[in-house]
């Protein structure tokens, strides 16, 4: 075992080991290694940062990976044609100089001219062409190729010209698209056109022209980034030259390392009790952003309490029944009680912070000021002709939403329970057989989340409220349906923002999912550590490039 | 044969036959016997093992009473508990990250893990006695194929068996008999070798013995004398086995919550799944939901090992304490179980 | 005879796991199910394999596994022989120092206990021992973390080597996988110190628990020895009670030692699950735990196998030197 043990991991880290760019990341933080045995060696200098994080790492190739945790890394190693800046949430060209509508299913972007990547390979339309292209003909299960449901083809008139070809018109998403997973533009010299490219074939090959390029890697163990120069785009430069990020599995290991230094920022993610214990921790800064994590219960509207299958079918009393869920969830409880304040009240379908979003359900239901009310609940249901005690059947899942989900739960229940209106049987499944079961009309009520591909309101409706929708509850609204699909093609922005308010309104009144919470990003810094509140945004992109220290 | 009898070895079998001295029936029980028979620092350690196994079980048994609230309780008629409180008059223990309280988690988690001792004792005892019994009296392939099972089940590690068993049995996702049931099936899986090995090993004893002949002549049934002889003669190891098997239990039910293939909190109250949950407290000062069901874990544990490290004393006439040694007339052949041979527990 | 049984026991352990992975379903439903609508799913179950008939893919995998193959994690893709051989060094390194620090404090003190037999300090130990092994390891482990990083600083809380060790070793080439060995190989003591330092919690919360059955054991054997003749000649002749303990009662109590050493290997592996959990030390155990969560079981049972006959050969191995070392012991 032991001599292939030493093959098997010198074919890892061969390729990075030895490289200039490596001696210049010891430059760096090679001063760092005399106080290391003490633990506290940290990034010493504000030439270079320590960023610690929970995520994990699928693929560094767009193609192959469709998570959090990988599109972190590539918001900080590849450009994108459009992104959103810092603090706020609607995309502007990046690397491009424009991009526009020039016929109603053409989406033209012009790069600016002379780009280069990393590696000092030329950076024109034909790699993003090879970019899409590529998404599209790969469509690993992994990956995001999804996203690209409106795009019929890209063409290249010249090197700096790309033209996409819509299948739909007006499509007002596809600027957003850009910016999503699916978006990053890759090099055509490193990555394979037709499968999955490799890690270290990426890092070997310096496929990198976002703000950082990375000199050393070891998948979700540690990444050494260096700033590239040759970035142009909308972000700006960096302002560390050079950023390590540390791969943690136990938030409270990393936790313990923001707190002694090891770790300059932490970001994604720390239980609850350990960033309510920083809060009160001088030697540390906890950053609070609006977070696009929504978390909601959705109601079958076959198989709910006097649903369109039951013996007992009544629609206006199903409703009532939604309604009063609604008026007894106690939001602030949940998010102060479970998550300390990581979460907070969620009052609308879509979350606070982006552009478009209003609170309906604020003023709807409970007290109508958030909290919740016993007696409206209790008249609601009494007008609709509810017998109370209503019977419903809960379902939570115990692994996908993270360790806290029980405990969420846990409260809910006895939330309405504590009315003596509802008898709560609160159930949980392990996540395969949720997913299987919950589009199988088994749940008559159950939790789900929601995290964005982008960050528009669009994506917070269209999935859930067509007629044929992720949920797959048997809601239909036909208002509800024209509405939608028309803020999709309406380019005036205060026609779109109008009509974004007006289903939210009316999406609040028939409430097929009562949405609770959102979730908040939070980071927790070094008190010498600038410019974490810039990118803790409503993009939801963290930029390492923000941040300085000192 | 019925199930009755072999059942009945662990706790109520007859003493030793090769054991003398008189005195009421009760005094030859396995345990009470070798109570009496300790002295010094042995009769403390049994002592002390069977006091903190006692405890452990009567509060299993008296959950109801003595807990002062539900294992999944979060408000009473003064409004919720809150998450987190420190311990005061209320909670004595404080509360856990969910909001529950710990004292009342911690006695109800005793009552999980007993059910899942006495479903992995029980059932190892059957299997394990059973199979021994057949192994040893039929011999040939049957026997060998057996030995040799035996042998490389032995050597799986118990959690990681455990740890499958949870994804078969509960597909991971955790009601309480799911949990108890991974746990207490991995348990048993480990263990009928051991029983195996030593029910075994009597019966090919015995079956060599003239008595054996001696009694058939009489008319007395074969099975009637391999069962009767083989397992009084195993009521001196079989104690010491079924201590081990109940800490090792408790420890991979603890092992397995800790991974996180535990009990939901809703449906049972389990030590293991408590301390996984409170690992974020430990590092921001909260002691109190780590502390105490890490504590029974332990003392639960530590009883059963107690009492099978000083039973295990006892059945060895090398180790067993000098001032009395003599007493016990017949020496007894040197099968002293390792406790906790392989010990693969947590 | 009894050495041939190796390959019967690889053999059943081998069974038991495939037939246990299989009974909950395939794989791949397991991982990617909810995750991918049902026919992209049913095309990747298709292509796998997996819906075969039960025999076929028992052979395929059989075969496989001889030839060394274990196939491709579901989760990210990766061979899991590289993941074996990567990880599994780490495993090893954490296992060493965790039998150096039982043999460190097992042996001694049992010698003591031994020696002092029924007296307190006997008590003592013993009952210090019982604690160690009714401990479970990521209790111990936790509240080693609380005092002796958390309270008191003296060492750092996970990992096996701080941010700029780690890069120092890179720059060095030092890639072995052995942490100690590469940050000898940087020539900086600092960064000695530094992985040693991260070893040592993991090091004490494995090994305490060994300690403890090593310490048994030793005791067992002690009393053993020091009531039999040699040693009632040894101490007629005058040899002083502290030699006669060190050099004479001691060397026929080394054979049952290795035997059960060896036999540590099976407690040893699901500590180390435990431990490197707790301690985010990257080795197979951390790597056991990180798949389970993501219900990877290509990953799960290769790692799984590769334990339990470790476990099955080492115990193969200890059974071989017994019998070398003292030819008394037949099969």
């Amino acid at each position: 075992m032991t001599m292939s043990a030493i093959r098997g991991s010198r074919r890892l880290i061969a390729g990075a080991a030895g490289t200039a760019a490596l001696a210049l990341v010891l430059t760096a933080c090679g001063g760092g290694s005399d106080d290391g045995g003490s633990g506290d060696g940290g990034g010493g200098s504000a030439e270079s940062m320590v960023i610690g994080t929970t995520d994990k790492i699928t693929s560094l190739d767009p193609a192959g990976s469709y998570d959090n945790g990988s599109f972190a890394v590539m918001n900080q190693i590849y450009p994108f044609l459009m992104n959103t800046p810092y603090g706020s949430p609607d995309v502007e060209p990046d690397i491009a100089e424009s991009a526009e509508f020039t016929s109603p299913t053409e989406y033209t972007v012009k790069l600016k001219p002379g780009l280069k990547w990393a590696n000092g390979n030329d950076l024109t339309s034909s790699d993003v062409k090879f970019t899409f292209d590529r998404q599209l003909a790969i469509a690993d299960e992994n990956g995001p190729s999804s996203l690209l449901y409106n795009l019929d083809s890209v063409e290249t008139p010249d090197d700096t010209t790309v033209v996409f070809k819509l299948k739909s018109e007006n499509d007002q998403i596809f600027p957003q698209i850009l910016s999503s997973p699916v978006g990053p533009i890759v090099d055509e010299d490193v990555f394979s056109a037709d499968a999955v490219t490799d890690d270290q074939a990426i890092v070997d090959g310096k496929a990198f022209a976002g703000q950082y390029s990375i000199t050393s890697y070891k998948a979700n163990e540690l990444i050494s980034y260096e700033a590239y120069d040759g970035y142009q785009g909308v972000l700006g430069a960096a302002k560390t030259p050079k950023i390590a990020a540390k791969y943690f599995t136990d938030a409270s290991n990393l936790k313990l390392e923001a707190q002694d230094g090891s770790v300059d920022v932490a970001f994604r993610s720390l239980s609850p009790t350990d960033i309510e214990d920083l809060r009160g921790d001088d030697s540390v800064k906890v950053v609070d952003g609006p977070g696009g994590e929504i978390r909601y219960i959705t109601f079958n509207f076959n198989t709910q309490p006097y649903g369109e299958k039951q013996s007992d079918a009544d629609p206006k009393k199903a409703t009532a029944v939604r309604q009063a869920v609604a008026d007894l969830i106690d939001r602030q409880a949940l998010a102060d009680q479970v998550y300390k304040g990581t979460y907070t009240p969620l009052y609308s379908f879509v979350p606070d912070g982006l552009t478009g979003a209003t609170e309906p359900l604020k003023e709807m239901y409970g007290d109508g000021q958030g909290g919740p009310d016993t007696d409206k609940a209790k008249k609601t249901l009494e007008d609709a002709g509810v017998t109370t005690p209503v019977e419903l059947n809960l379902q939570y899942s115990n692994d996908h939403y993270g360790p806290s989900s029980g405990d969420e739960y846990a409260l809910i229940k006895d939330q309405l329970e504590e009315s003596g209106l509802f008898k709560v049987n609160l159930q949980t499944t392990e996540w395969v057989q949720y997913s299987k079961d919950r589009t199988a009309d088994v749940y008559p009520a159950y939790q789900l989340g929601w995290f964005p591909d982008y960050s528009d309101a669009d994506n917070y409706l269209t999935p859930f409220f067509l007629k044929e929708n992720f949920l797959a509850n048997h809601y239909v609204n036909q208002d509800v349906e024209d509405m939608i699909l028309e803020q999709a093609v309406t380019a005036d922005e205060a026609k779109r923002t109008e009509l974004l308010g007006q289903i939210q309104e009316a999406e609040a009144k028939d409430l097929s999912t009562v949405p609770y919470l959102q979730g908040a990003q939070v980071a927790v810094t070094g008190a010498d550590v600038t410019g974490t509140e810039d990118t803790l945004d409503a993009s939801f992109k963290f930029r390492y490039a923000a941040l300085a220290k000192g | 044969m019925t199930s009755g009898e072999i059942t009945s070895v662990g706790t109520a079998g007859a003493a030793p036959e090769h054991v003398g001295g008189r005195g009421a029936w009760f005094k030859k029980l396995p345990v009470v016997h070798q109570v009496r028979q300790s002295v010094g620092l042995q009769r403390g350690m049994l002592i002390a093992g069977l006091v903190l196994t006692a405890v452990f079980v009567l509060v299993a048994v008296f959950a109801p009473l003595l807990a002062p609230y539900g294992w999944s309780q979060l408000r009473d008629l003064d409004g919720a508990f809150g998450a987190q409180q420190p311990p005061s008059a209320e909670h004595w223990f404080g509360t856990t990250v969910g909001g529950y309280d710990v004292l009342s988690r911690v006695i109800w988690g005793a009552r999980t893990a007993l059910l899942v001792v006495l479903v992995a004792v029980a059932s190892s005892i059957v299997v394990g006695v059973l199979l021994g019994l057949v192994s040893g009296y039929f011999g040939g392939w049957l026997d060998r194929l057996l030995v040799v099972v035996a042998d490389a089940i032995y050597a799986f590690p118990s959690l990681l068996l455990a740890i499958l068993l949870a994804i078969v049995i509960s597909g991971g996702q955790s009601s309480m008999w799911g949990g108890i049931l991974a746990a207490a099936l991995s348990i048993t899986v480990v263990f009928v070798p051991q029983y195996f090995r030593v029910v075994r090993a009597e019966v090919v004893r015995i079956k060599a013995e003239a008595f054996v002949d001696s009694a058939r002549v009489l008319g007395t049934g074969h099975w009637r004398i391999m069962t009767r002889h083989v397992l009084r003669n195993s009521t001196r190891t079989l104690p010491l086995i079924v201590t081990l098997n109940a800490s090792e239990a408790i420890l991979t039910l603890a092992g397995l919550g800790f991974l996180g293939f535990g009990i939901e909190p809703t449906a049972a109250a389990e030590w293991g799944y408590d301390l996984q949950r409170s690992l974020a407290d430990v590092t921001s000062g909260i002691w109190w939901t780590a502390l105490f069901p890490g504590l029974a874990i332990v003392l639960a544990a530590m009883g059963m090992t107690l009492m099978g490290e000083s039973l295990n004393d006892l059945a060895d006439p090398r180790l067993r304490s000098r001032a009395r040694s003599g007493q016990v007339s017949g020496a007894v052949a040197a099968t002293a179980v390792e406790p906790n041979p392989k010990g693969d527990d947590a | 005879m009894r050495f041939l049984l190796i390959i019967p026991t690889v053999f059943i352990l081998v069974t038991t796991v495939f037939a246990l992975m299989r009974a909950t379903g395939d794989p791949i439903t397991a991982a990617l199910g909810g995750k991918l609508p049902p026919d992209q799913l049913q095309q990747l179950i298709h292509a796998a394999g997996y819906d075969r008939p039960i025999l076929v893919q028992y052979w395929e995998y059989l075969t496989n596994i001889f030839s060394g193959d274990f196939g491709t994690t579901i989760s990210d893709n990766r061979p899991v022989t590289e993941v074996l051989t990567t990880y599994g060094a780490a495993t090893l390194e954490l296992a060493c120092y965790a039998v150096l620090v039982a043999l460190v404090l097992g042996v001694p003190f049992g010698m003591v206990s031994g020696y002092f037999r029924d007296r307190l300090p006997d008590a003592v130990l013993r009952i210090l021992a019982i604690l160690a092994y009714a401990t479970p390891v990521f209790f111990a482990g936790l509240i080693l973390k609380l005092v002796f990083s958390v309270w008191l600083g003296w060492f750092p809380v996970a990992g096996r080597v701080s941010t700029d060790g780690e890069i120092a070793m890179q720059l060095a080439g030092a890639d072995s996988g052995f942490m100690l060995i590469d940050a000898f190989k940087t020539g900086d003591p600092a960064v000695v110190l530094d992985v040693l330092s991260h070893a040592a919690l993991p090091a004490i919360a494995l090994g305490l628990l060994t300690a403890g059955v090593f310490l048994r054991l030793v005791r067992t054997n002690m009393i053993g020895t020091l009531g039999t003749g040699y040693i009632d000649a040894a101490r007629s002749r005058g040899v002083k009670e502290g030699r006669l303990v060190r050099k004479h009662a001691w060397r026929p109590a080394l054979i049952p030692i290795i035997t059960v050493a060896g036999m540590q290997v099976a407690m040893l592996l699901v500590g180390a699950v435990l431990t490197e959990t707790t301690f985010e030390w990257r080795g197979l155990g951390f790597q056991l735990s990180e798949y389970l969560q993501a219900r990877d079981f290509v990953a799960v049972q290769g790692i799984v196998v590769l334990m339990a006959v470790v476990v099955a050969v080492t115990n193969f191995l200890v059974d071989v030197i017994a019998a070398l070392i003292d030819p008394r012991v037949r099969y």
